[in-house]
């Protein structure tokens, strides 16, 4: 259902001070797949290059070279056909307060071509799922953040996508919010949808993750089921593994 | 099309749920132009009635008595003060009097012997009550040297028609038509522009930049819609806020004018004859392309700037742009300028010019909006090519 090959991106910053443009390399290479009824997280640390990737595969940007293929479409020739397929959640994004959910939803279903009728039932029923069904009709202005990130999911999956992309999805949210999205992603997963989980949280990916990939300095390491990374490295926690990467990376820069 | 008009409908309802907002973009309009123009009117009448009613206050050094018994039978107009201590125009500059008028020692001899004398006046110019006092005393004196010169001819035996070879009839051939015509001409084309720049300014930076500041732009990438279709739909909005802000002030402005002093039935007439549909019909056709110009503009430094203040530094620097453009066109002798024809932005000024003035020029309007309609379909070119760029969505 997703399918990364030699995926490759930079990015060329100018140095205020010296004046010198830079090329950062923030993804180099990268190849993976993701299947039809699994979870997939990506970790790595901040600025390794996790959200361009995801942001690439959610037809947002583009690659410079190799090629992403989404639900059958590739991403450069059909970004919009990649998008009406898939649910794309970023912590850094975020919801028009001034609207209601019932309302933002209402909104959004007409941009992703969803009948209004379907649209308004399965934006409450998603709603009901995260337990915001009591607050659909409220003015979104005074929204806890976890509030507005429970909207903003429902906003991800009213389209019925069917791959999801939640770029660290629980940042910000205390732990029964937190649960509550990955017992989401779990019935995502049931329902044979294509997950992908970029994330810092390391029990969470051990938890629900099918199979783990680890991005350093935009490449990819250790593409593996948690258990067998753990295994494979000798490794007591995926902690453990990450820190035995971070290592390597460092040694080969 | 249909992705820009749903960018444009999601806009249009976030503004709806803006109490504040609406109230000061379609509610505003309509109390502060009659507040204004009522103000205006009342003042400058209270000014009026002031300086009608008080008599200027004037020194008058006439030793030989040649004019200020002249002066003294008119109390109404004039007040004789004596003479203010120190410098005669330092007083004047001190508002301690109106006018000091100084008439020769031997001027009423003078003019016993029919010959001229001289009376210095010292006015300060910078006042009006100074100024009113100095056109009184000119009234006054016309009457009395009239009278001076009469009694002179008729000494010598000669026609009172001998001083006056010349009786100059002067008949004013502009009907209050084509006065308001220009005056509007002048004027109208250089508020549209104001009102549409600004009227577009703020809702394009909250619609752009504001989006990125909040975080939400990404929302709307992320879905099915196509790039180009969310920029125009912003655009979409962005100008009809310009044009749904020029008309609401024009409309506002038009009901407040009986506030005004001028607000006469002639002047009401003039006015319904000079915004007949024809020229408000094509006032508004070429005001459109004018309208997407700016608003391009706006989206193009709004969306590429990282926050609203960041785009409101941008974006601000275009009313001086458009104002200077707008007194410009205002100067009298510019519309005589042809190479003015071929300038974007001023020809639009000169052509509505001319066609509130009774003298549309078929040729120029066309040209104007010509170029006009291609400015904007460049700049819109322009904004969607750069705006699909991944830097200027991503900057952060």
């Amino acid at each position: 259902m997703i399918q990364l090959n030699e995926v490759h991106k930079s990015f060329t910053v100018k140095d205020r001070k010296t004046r010198v443009t830079k090329r950062i390399d923030a993804v180099r290479g990268i190849s993976l797949e993701v299947k039809p009824g699994e979870i997939y997280g990506l970790l790595g640390p901040n600025g390794a290059g996790k959200s361009t990737t995801l942001r690439m595969i959610a037809g947002l940007m583009e690659p410079d070279m190799g090629s992403i293929h989404v639900c059958g479409h590739e991403t450069r020739q059909k970004p919009e056909a990649v998008r009406g397929c898939l649910g794309y959640l970023s912590t850094d994004m975020g919801v028009y307060v001034r609207f209601t959910p019932r309302e933002l939803l209402r909104i959004f279903g007409e941009f992703q071509n969803v009948d209004p009728m379907i649209a308004e039932r399965r934006g409450l029923h998603l709603l009901e799922k995260l337990q915001l069904a009591d607050f659909a009709d409220v003015k979104m202005e005074g929204f806890s953040s976890g509030q507005k990130q429970k909207v903003s999911i429902a906003r991800a999956l009213l389209h019925d996508p069917k791959v999801v992309i939640f770029d660290e999805p629980t940042t910000g949210l205390d732990v029964l919010t937190a649960k509550t999205v990955l017992d989401l992603l779990r019935i995502m997963r049931e329902e044979g949808r294509t997950v992908i989980v970029s994330t810092h949280v390391m029990p969470m990916v051990e938890d629900i993750c099918d199979r783990v990939g680890i991005i350093f300095d935009g490449k990819l390491h250790g593409d593996a089921p948690p258990l067998e990374l753990l295994r494979s490295r000798g490794a007591k926690s995926l902690d453990e593994v990450f820190f035995q990467l971070a290592a390597e990376s460092e040694g080969g820069n | 099309m249909r992705g820009a008009l749903l960018i444009a409908k999601k806009e249009f309802l976030e503004l709806s749920k803006d109490r504040k907002t609406l109230f000061f973009a379609f509610v505003l309009p309509f109390l502060l132009y009659p507040a204004i123009f009522g103000m205006m009117a009342k003042m400058a009448k209270r000014d009026e009635d002031q300086n009608r009613n008080k008599a200027s206050r004037i020194y008058l050094a006439d030793p030989s008595g040649a004019i200020s018994g002249m002066l003294q039978a008119d109390r109404k107009q004039f007040e004789l003060v004596p003479k203010p201590e120190g410098d005669l125009k330092q007083a004047l500059r001190d508002q301690k009097l109106d006018l000091a008028l100084e008439a020769d020692q031997g001027a009423a001899a003078s003019l016993q012997r029919s010959e001229t004398f001289t009376l210095a006046v010292t006015v300060d110019e910078s006042e009006h009550t100074s100024e009113l006092a100095l056109k009184r005393v000119k009234d006054a004196l016309k009457g009395q040297e009239k009278s001076w010169i009469q009694a002179r001819l008729q000494t010598l035996g000669a026609s009172s028609q001998l001083a006056e070879p010349l009786k100059l009839e002067v008949k004013n051939a502009a009907d209050p038509t084509l006065e308001m015509g220009k005056v509007l001409g002048r004027i109208l084309p250089y508020l549209l522009m104001i009102m549409m720049y600004t009227g577009s300014m703020q809702h394009g930076i909250y619609a752009t930049a504001g989006e990125k500041e909040r975080h939400t732009l990404l929302s709307l990438m992320a879905t099915r819609l196509p790039r180009n279709q969310i920029i125009l739909g912003k655009l979409l909005y962005i100008f009809s806020m310009g044009v749904i802000a020029a008309l609401l002030n024009l409309l506002s402005m038009s009901l407040s004018i009986p506030f005004i002093g001028g607000g006469s039935t002639n002047s009401m007439q003039a006015l319904a004859a000079v915004a007949n549909p024809m020229t408000l019909g094509l006032t508004f056709m070429i005001m459109v392309p004018l309208g997407l110009f700016f608003s391009n503009f706006i989206l193009l430094m709004g969306i590429q700037a990282r926050n609203t203040i960041e785009a409101g530094s941008a974006i601000t620097p275009g009313i001086f742009l458009v104002v200077f453009l707008g007194i410009f066109t205002m100067s009298p002798g510019v519309d005589k300028m042809a190479f003015l024809s071929y300038v974007p932005v001023v020809n639009v000024c000169l052509a509505l010019r001319k066609l509130f003035s009774q003298q549309f020029n078929q040729m120029e309007y066309l040209v104007a909006f010509a170029m006009t309609v291609g400015l904007a379909a460049l700049m819109t070119w322009v904004s969607t090519r750069i705006l699909n760029r991944e830097k200027a969505l991503f900057k952060a």
